[in-house]
């Protein structure tokens, strides 16, 4: 037998029993919304945090698979959505984002938004789609798109880079310069190799709300490596009550410099405890003016947990009010 | 993405996941779980660019994103992995062919990361040597080349078995 015939039968011995896991496109799903610059709303943490606190401890902290959307996701998360209250998913393909968010919240659900058009856009697509029952909480992804607007240039340039490659990102705040200085607070302190994201949300998590990001050397646009949210007045509010929902799923906040934080891994829905979910801290500034940072999961994958960890603390040390 | 595409993708993962999962593991070596994270790495950039490539030959992007994600990652693993397969196994295997099949691996293991993948490329996956430079990005000359001097170091490597081989 020659040698290249015996390394394939023992190539082919080796992985024979190799099997993809039918939840794969769960998890490729997930981990492509996780990475997604978020726009998530203070309104709707606000709504499912009160639903959060009347779901046994165990479900609200083991609600990775319960939470993930998806035609993929499988029986056992299921047989677990069960057992919390549904809701059907309303219809808000056309809508324009905002008010769709809006419509989510007063059904109970989060709302997540990704695609070219962002907060301003309107809704192309929902998953999961309308009329499909989930889990009150569940987070509904609303694909934006731009609103075309006829005073802009009317022959669409056919360069190489268009399509879904080249997501338009926000920018509200405009040049922020190294990113530091926004709605009212610097932060002193940021990992070493971060710059930042040249893109930046108003109002995007609850009025009035600031958001902007930092990204590692070679990220596509969109993602970020570090994302960090000013809250101020109601949005400050509804943080608050975020950060209560926390406790009752048995987060308890660490004292860092004075302020008393909550460090957690928030889901998909941004006031669900996720043993997978996004590393992140929340902490109230003083009153009316809350902070939230989150580490991307590759990103914090990448630092390592003790890493991760120390990185957050000096971000939350370094941070300033400047007013 | 339309919920077309959404159930498009959901066929291709059926079609085609666990194939890719297998050259994953033998590209970089790992364990299955290992693997595993780095093919749903790779399937989030196919499933990113998804509604714009499914229509071109998916499977062959797909796969020079995973085979190219397994050649970095084992080139990560490299050191530790060095010091894993230096070590004489503990127990003599049982069954000879089973001896054989873990001594081989072990050996395509120590290889440097893409030539290993040509190894993998032509002999398990059983591509041209056109297809396996198209999806490597290098030219027929390298594969050909890269795969002899794979099967030449693993020969002579296995020297105590010669006659074994041809």
């Amino acid at each position: 037998m020659r040698l290249e015939d015996e390394l394939a039968d023992a190539m082919e011995a080796h992985v024979a029993d190799v099997r993809a896991t039918p939840s794969m496109g769960a998890a490729i799903r997930r981990r492509h919304r996780a990475h997604r610059t978020r726009f998530r709303t203070a309104g709707a943490a606000l709504v499912t945090a009160a639903v959060a606190g009347a779901v046994p401890v165990y479900l609200a902290v083991n609600a990775g698979p319960a939470a993930a959307p998806g035609p993929a996701a499988g029986p056992t998360a299921d047989a677990r959505a069960t057992q919390l209250q549904e809701v059907a998913v309303p219809k808000v393909v056309g809508m324009p984002v905002k008010e769709a968010v809006a419509v989510m919240e007063r059904a109970g659900l989060g709302a997540t938004v990704e695609g070219d058009g962002g907060a301003g856009g309107r809704v192309a697509a929902q998953d999961p789609a309308a009329g499909q029952r989930v889990p009150a909480g569940h987070g509904v992804v609303l694909t934006s798109a731009a609103i075309p607007d006829p005073s802009l240039n009317p022959a669409p340039t056919d360069g190489p880079s268009t399509g879904d490659a080249a997501p338009k990102i926000p920018d509200d705040l405009g040049d922020l310069g190294d990113g530091r200085k926004f709605g009212g607070v610097e932060f002193g302190y940021l990992p070493e190799g971060l710059k930042w994201g040249e893109g930046s949300v108003k109002d995007g998590f609850g009025a009035t709300s600031y958001s902007t990001w930092w990204v590692e050397a070679g990220l596509d646009p969109g993602m970020y490596s570090v994302q960090a949210v000013v809250y101020r007045g109601g949005a400050a509010t509804q943080v608050a009550k975020r950060m209560k929902g926390y406790r009752e799923q048995g987060a308890r906040p660490v004292g860092i410099d004075g302020k008393q934080v909550y460090i957690v891994r928030a889901g998909e829905a941004a006031d669900r405890i996720e043993e997978s979910g996004t590393p992140t801290a929340v902490w109230t500034e003083r009153r009316g003016l809350a902070v939230e940072v989150m580490l991307s999961p590759d990103y914090a994958t990448k630092l390592t947990e003790d890493g991760a960890e120390r990185e957050m603390r000096k971000i939350i040390e370094g941070l300033a009010p400047t007013e | 993405m339309t919920e077309e595409d959404e159930a498009a993708f959901d066929e291709f993962l059926a079609a085609r996941s666990t194939a890719l999962l297998r050259t994953a593991i033998l590209v970089c070596g790992a364990s299955q779980h290992d693997a595993e994270d780095l093919v749903q790495h790779a399937l989030e950039k196919v499933y990113r660019h998804w509604s714009r490539i499914r229509h071109d030959n998916p499977e062959s992007y797909a796969r020079r994103v995973v085979v190219n994600a397994a050649i970095s990652a084992s080139r990560r693993r490299r050191v530790i992995q060095e010091i894993t397969f230096a070590r004489p196994p503990d127990t003599p295997a049982g069954s000879p062919d089973v001896e054989l099949r873990d001594t081989l691996l072990t050996e395509l293991r120590r290889l440097p990361a893409r030539m290993r993948a040509v190894l993998v490329l032509r002999y398990w996956e059983d591509l041209s040597e056109n297809e396996t430079a198209a999806l490597m990005g290098c030219s027929a000359g390298t594969v050909k080349s890269q795969a002899a001097r794979g099967l030449a170091r693993i020969r002579e490597r296995m020297g105590t078995r010669e006659g074994a081989l041809g």
